[in-house]
Order: structure tokens, then C-alpha cells, then sequence
């Protein structure tokens, strides 16, 4: 793509949220939606800075980020160790396979009561949940990568006298990185996705807490601030987990 | 003439014979009995810097007998020797090139020609300088820092013949190199790759589906013939390279390959 294109995208990009943005506003500066159950963006936005000291705003991202990288980077570890091995090793695959096809279609959410019962009411439980929505879109597509690596690049790597481990980790998981490196992308939404449940085990912390602390404070507009903040901390992090993928990859394979 | 071009065994001298094949024969596991055998008791004798290709119609095992050659395959019976030692799998002085490109698409062209010796053992700085000669001599300098996404289908094909011929293989295994590229650009790899070849002289062995091709690269063609995949016939080409395809005599040979072939 050349750089112009990118900026003509990037433009449009910003133009449709921004419309989005727009409409929202004025709907409910225009009385379209009472402001009561619906306020507008800015409102909502200029509120909750005047009411929510910065510092506790902050305190609640940073806690919250905390969590998701402790499941997300075990839900990376376990994925793709997990998922290299069973693609790769066809009898830890054909042991693992179907464990994995039975419990991945289970909802994280659904694991909370479990999670409680496990770990407690402390972090754990909500790292465990987190975890969840990593792990599984990562061990799948790792598990995809490493099924689905060209015979021919195993092929030539044993003409050159590789085998075993060097196969492995110098051709197979190479191979497979554009497979796992969208694995992880999607992960990092999951982590993101399921957040707010997992704060609802007995937080007094994190965003997704206060988001339900401001429904029975009755605070709308920091309900929905806090539906803005949690979109927009994804989407940060996520360019920026974009940009090393496309850093590490980018130059041989389309991202 | 004719009469001396087409000879009926192997005629290189056996003190020199480089590859060995004796009563090899393939049968899949997935093959019903009835079906007759991919390759059937072939014998056959490759010299030392010997070019040998092997032609046939599709399916007729050319690519399968490589492939055990190389000792990517196993075969259901016989066995292979290189230098009057058993081959058991790929590697050892067996170089390959297959049909697509096979490259790294993780590494550039300097890095792809380098695989084999960084994995065997070689140092960086000797590893680079010997991809860099190879690159050379496939003429891709300037190319070297390109990933193979970034290359044509001519210019990655030479790259997967500088990478088979970094480790310094005694043997040249290609399994219809040329057959993806188009027709200009597969004249010029030919000329290439004799080019290459007379360079460092190396024991070839090469599959291909145009008898044009056989007879511009080889000193001998072998013909299979299809299920039971069996040497139908040899052919000694002996004419001088650089060969012309216009040749008369290039020409009548290939008539009679394509009588034999039909």
C-alpha cells in the first residue's frame, strides 16, 4: 500500500468515527434522547472529569490493564506452547484436540462461579477469566499455523540436514508466526471483551468496576465514559501490538 | 546415429557411479493391490557429475523416484546408495530444488542461500560470504536484502538454487525447477543452470516434462513409462553444449523421445 493510500484510509477512518461522534451529540443535544438515559459524548466526557478525580481514573485503567496482561501473557504462553505442540507432535495433537474443540465454545463468563470457587475473590479469579478469552483464539490459530505450513518448507529444511527441534523452532514456528501473530490479536480483544465481567467478581478497582459502581450511583454519563475509555484503551493497545506484529512480519507477509 | 544415441543401459563405468539404484519399488499404503505400483524394480546407475533427467507423462513416478533419492521417501522395496553408502533420509550432500520455490518467506535471499550452513554449523561472517558468491553466481546481486515476496518467479527459483548449492552437495536433486516459470524466462534458467553446473561440476538429477528441456541440460534421459512406473528407455545425448534447439540431429532425437513417449 503506498503512503498516500494509508493517509486517504486513515482520513476516512476518522471521518466515520467522527460522524459517529456527531450524530450521538446532537441526537441528544436536539432532545432526540434524553440526556438522562443517553447523554451526549461530551457531556458524559466533561462530567465525569468533574466529578471522578483524574487520579482514580487512572487508578482504575492502570488496575484493569494489570489484569489483562497478566491473562493475556498467560494465555500467550499456554496458547502457543499448547497449540505449537499439538500441530506439531500428531499424537499430543490427537490427545488435545478434542479437549480444546469441547471447551473453547464455552463462554468465559461462564467459568466465573467456577473461577470464584478456584482462586477466590481476589485477582487471580479475575486473571483467570481473562486468561480464557486469550487463550483460546491463540492456541486455535496456533494450532491452524502449524497444521498448515507448507510440506515443501519442511521438505527443503531436511534437504539441509535439519531435523527434530531445529525443524521446529527454526522452520515450523516461523512458518506458523502470521497464523499465531493473529491469534494474538484476537486474544488481546478477548481479554478486553470479557474485562468488565471479570471485574464483576468483587472488585473495588479496574474500569469494568467503574462502569457498575456508577450504575448504582445512578452516574450515566460516567457509565458511558467508561464504555468510551475501555474502547479507546483497545484500541491503543491494539495499534500498538498491530505495529510490532507488522514490525516482526510486515516485511514478508501481508498484515 | 540414431542407432548410438539410444542406448540401452547404464553407461556409465560403475567405479564411478555417484548414485545407485537397485530394484527400487513404491507402492502407497493408500493404493488398492490392484493398482499397479507407482514405481516398479527400477535399477538404475547415476556417474560422477553425471546430468541424468528423467522424463514421462504425469504420474509416471519421476518425482516420487527423486524424492526417494533424496531420501524424502522411503521406498517399498530396494534401496539407494550415494558413493556405495545406503542413503536412510534427506540431507547428506543431497541438495534439492522442487517446483515452487520453497523458500523461507521469513528470510531474505541472502539469509535463504545461508540456511543450511547457519543450521550446520558455519559461522555468520562465513555463511554470508559464501551466499553472497552463490548469489552472485545465480546473478542476484543488489537482490540479496529481499524477501522472497519481493522477488520474481525467475529470480526466486535461482535463489532455491543458490540455497541447494550452499552447503556444497555433491548431488543436484530438481524436481521440475523451471516447470512454474514461463517459457522465456525458463530458456534463460537453463542456460543458467548449465552455466551453474559447469561452474561446480555437481552430480545432477532432474525431473522435468518437456523433452526439449532434457535435451538442451543432459547427457542422458531417462524415459519412465506409467503405472507400474518402470525405465521405458535411456537416451544418451551427446552433442557439445551450449546445444542449439534448432539442431537437426537435437531435433531427430527428440522425435524419437516423442515416439517412445507416445
Amino acid at each position: 500500500m503506498t503512503g498516500s493510500v494509508r493517509w486517504q484510509d486513515a482520513a476516512l477512518g476518522v471521518i466515520g468515527t467522527g460522524s459517529l461522534f456527531v450524530l450521538w451529540e446532537l441526537a441528544s443535544r436536539l432532545g432526540f434522547v434524553s440526556p438522562n438515559v443517553f447523554p451526549a459524548p461530551t457531556t458524559a466526557i466533561i462530567g465525569t472529569l468533574r466529578t471522578v478525580p483524574l487520579l482514580d481514573i487512572l487508578g482504575h485503567v492502570g488496575t484493569s490493564l494489570l489484569r489483562i496482561i497478566w491473562g493475556f501473557a498467560l494465555g500467550v504462553a499456554a496458547g502457543t506452547v499448547i497449540g505449537i505442540a499439538s500441530g506439531w507432535y500428531r499424537a499430543f495433537g490427537v490427545l488435545t484436540k478434542p479437549v480444546i474443540e469441547l471447551l473453547r465454545p464455552i463462554p468465559p463468563l461462564a467459568w466465573i462461579p467456577m473461577a470464584i470457587i478456584w482462586f477466590g475473590l481476589g485477582e487471580p479469579s479475575k486473571v483467570f477469566v481473562i486468561f480464557l478469552g486469550a487463550f483460546f483464539p491463540i492456541v486455535t490459530s496456533a494450532y491452524k499455523g502449524m497444521t498448515g505450513i507448507d510440506p515443501a518448507l519442511l521438505r527443503a529444511a531436511q534437504t539441509m540436514g535439519l531435523r527434530g527441534p531445529k525443524l521446529l523452532f527454526r522452520v515450523a514456528v516461523p512458518a506458523a508466526m502470521p497464523d499465531l501473530a493473529t491469534g494474538i490479536r484476537i486474544g488481546w480483544g478477548l481479554s478486553f471483551g470479557v474485562l468488565v465481567a471479570a471485574e464483576l467478581i468483587a472488585a473495588d478497582q479496574g474500569m469494568g468496576f467503574m462502569i457498575m459502581n456508577a450504575r448504582q450511583l445512578g452516574q450515566v454519563g460516567v457509565i458511558v465514559f467508561g464504555i468510551i475509555l475501555i474502547g479507546v484503551m483497545n484500541l491503543i493497545t491494539d495499534y500498538f501490538i498491530g505495529a510490532v506484529i507488522r514490525r516482526r512480519i510486515g516485511r514478508w507477509h501481508a498484515v | 546415429m540414431m542407432a548410438d544415441t539410444a542406448a540401452s543401459t547404464g553407461s556409465s563405468n560403475p567405479a564411478t557411479a555417484k548414485i545407485d539404484v537397485r530394484g527400487v519399488s513404491k507402492r502407497y499404503a493408500t493404493d488398492d493391490a490392484n493398482t499397479p505400483p507407482v514405481l516398479d524394480d527400477i535399477d538404475l546407475t547415476i556417474g560422477d557429475n553425471e546430468f541424468v533427467t528423467l522424463v514421462g507423462r504425469s504420474g509416471c513416478g519421476k518425482t516420487t523416484l527423486l524424492n526417494i533419492i533424496g531420501g524424502l521417501v522411503e521406498p517399498s522395496h530396494g534401496d539407494i546408495s550415494v558413493n556405495g553408502r545406503l542413503v536412510t533420509g534427506p540431507g547428506e550432500g543431497k541438495g534439492m530444488v522442487f517446483q515452487q520455490h520453497a523458500l523461507f518467506p521469513w528470510l531474505t535471499a541472502l539469509h535463504n542461500v545461508g540456511f543450511g550452513c547457519r543450521n550446520n554449523g558455519v559461522s555468520a561472517a562465513e555463511s554470508d560470504r559464501i551466499s553472497r558468491q552463490l548469489i552472485e553466481l545465480v546473478g542476484l546481486q543488489g537482490f540479496e536484502d529481499k524477501y522472497p515476496t519481493e522477488l520474481s518467479g525467475g529470480m526466486q527459483q535461482r535463489v532455491a538454487i543458490a540455497r541447494a548449492l550452499a552447503t556444497d552437495p555433491e548431488i543436484l536433486l530438481m524436481d521440475e525447477p523451471f516447470g512454474a516459470l514461463d517459457e522465456l524466462t525458463r530458456l534463460e534458467m537453463q542456460d543458467e543452470l548449465l552455466r551453474v553446473w559447469s561452474a561446480h561440476k555437481k552430480t545432477v538429477v532432474f525431473v522435468t516434462h518437456s523433452i526439449s528441456e532434457a535435451l538442451v541440460l543432459s547427457d542422458r534421459i531417462i524415459l519412465l513409462a506409467a503405472r507400474p512406473g518402470r525405465i521405458r528407455r535411456e537416451f544418451i545425448v551427446p552433442f557439445p553444449r551450449p546445444r542449439q534447439r534448432t539442431d537437426p540431429q537435437m531435433i531427430a532425437l527428440y522425435d524419437e523421445i516423442w515416439r517412445n513417449l507416445a
